[in-house]
């Protein structure tokens, strides 16, 4: 059953307005909706019209919003490493490495993955309470390489596995032929070993998220009768089949904002796409959010709901 | 008589063990080159190597004391790694 909707784009094409008047009209509907907001530079509270923080909170009935604080995220998680460090580690060797903490928010990869423990802790903490999750991402660049980091991650946490186990092999021989080896005090069992557990914690956190995004989601594209848009929707259509997500739906923002010719890219002509009117007045209130037009959108994502429960 | 007998089992134990010690040594060789380049994949993305996102070095740093141990002890060798295992392989 999907029960999670998230809506993808280049910046500015109107994926909160979109994630918002999507999540107003589910809730409005009847569902109890948790929207939340992944991008960094967050601006979904000021769509409905209410101060968000890290938690959900009520903005009307059926409908909670929040924005995630990615800096928590890295914060927390580098202070749990730091602690297990501390703890695990029986001489000076951690004074040396705790230096790398400092600079270890800024490495490549850091906020991709505070992006997927912002997400895993929506699923597995919060989503319970709700019928559907709506994500408002971030522009495409961050939501491509969050996407894709289960599926990356996962082929790294493949081939070390291989190697540890290999390891634990070749102590087990040497700990039979010689049991006063020096490797005799190590690890010499898979279900022993902690770093062999540990690969295989994050690969079972890492499959749980590329399920999530692969089977449970309802991916949709935000674009607008522009050709950057478009080409960019096309990229992200490459990527998402590049790292087997399904692209569901693509919504076509700000129609008749230009009258210049246009059409969609024969490419993505296949997927179903849904109209949205340009907003002449501009979203002055959550109010004007409910004056687009999502109906087309909503049927189509319960009709995926409702097929899957089928299969089910 | 008693102490004549426990310095010849003591001393066939120790050829046993000198014995076991020689046919493990290779073994033992090639473990810690392993546990080595399982080290240098992982803290790999520190000095400029392939490695999987930082992230997944942060949560098996904690578990990784042994294989750092033997990766900062293998880089004592590092500039002659080919003379050690010449002399491992006894080779004059």
């Amino acid at each position: 059953m999907k029960t999670n909707a998230f809506f993808l784009g280049k910046g500015g094409v109107g994926k909160t307005t979109m994630s918002a008047a999507f999540a107003l009209s589910m809730a409005r509907s009847g569902k109890r909706v948790l929207i939340a907001s992944l991008d960094p530079a967050h601006n979904l509270g000021d769509v409905m019209g209410a101060k968000l923080g890290d938690s959900p909170r009520e903005v009307e009935k059926n409908l909670f919003a929040l924005e995630v604080d990615l800096n928590y995220w890295v914060e927390k998680y580098l202070d749990e490493s730091r602690d297990e460090l501390a703890t695990t580690y029986s001489y000076n060797l951690t004074l040396n490495l705790n230096s790398f903490f400092d600079i270890m928010k800024y490495s490549p990869g850091t906020e991709e993955y505070a992006v997927l423990w912002a997400i895993e802790h929506i699923r597995c903490d919060l989503s319970g309470d709700y019928d559907i999750v709506v994500y408002d991402t971030p522009p495409t660049a961050l939501s491509l390489r969050f996407l894709a980091m289960p599926a990356i991650s996962n082929m790294w946490i493949a081939e070390l596995t291989k190697l540890r186990a290999r390891i634990l092999e070749k102590r087990s021989t040497i700990t039979r032929l010689n049991p006063e080896a020096p490797v005799h005090n190590s690890c010499v069992d898979k279900d022993d070993d902690k770093i062999y557990g540990k690969l295989g914690s994050i690969k079972r956190r890492l499959t749980d998220l590329s399920m999530l995004f692969e089977q449970e989601s309802y991916i949709a594209v935000v674009l607008n009768p522009d050709v950057l848009s478009v080409s960019e929707a096309l990229r992200i259509k490459d990527e998402l089949d590049r790292i087997h997500i399904p692209l569901s739906g693509i919504c076509l923002n700000k129609r008749g904002v230009s009258k210049a010719p246009w059409a969609i890219h024969e490419r993505l002509a296949d997927i179903p796409h849904f109209p949205i009117d340009f907003l002449h007045g501009g979203l002055q209130s959550r109010e004007d959010l409910a004056t687009i037009d999502t109906t087309l959108l909503v049927a189509d994502f319960m009709a995926t709901e409702s097929v899957r429960k089928g299969n089910a | 008589m008693s102490s004549i007998r426990k310095k010849i089992v003591s001393f066939f134990h120790i050829i046993a063990q000198v014995n076991r010690d020689k046919a493990t040594e290779m073994v033992e060789f090639e473990l810690k080159e392993l546990e080595n380049i399982f080290s240098l994949l992982i803290l790999g993305g520190f000095v400029g190597m392939p490695s999987p996102p930082v992230p997944i070095a942060i949560e098996l740093l904690p578990y990784m004391e042994r294989e750092l141990t033997v990766m900062l002890s293998r880089s004592d060798m590092a500039s002659d790694p080919l003379g050690s295992l010449v002399s491992m392989l006894e080779v004059d």
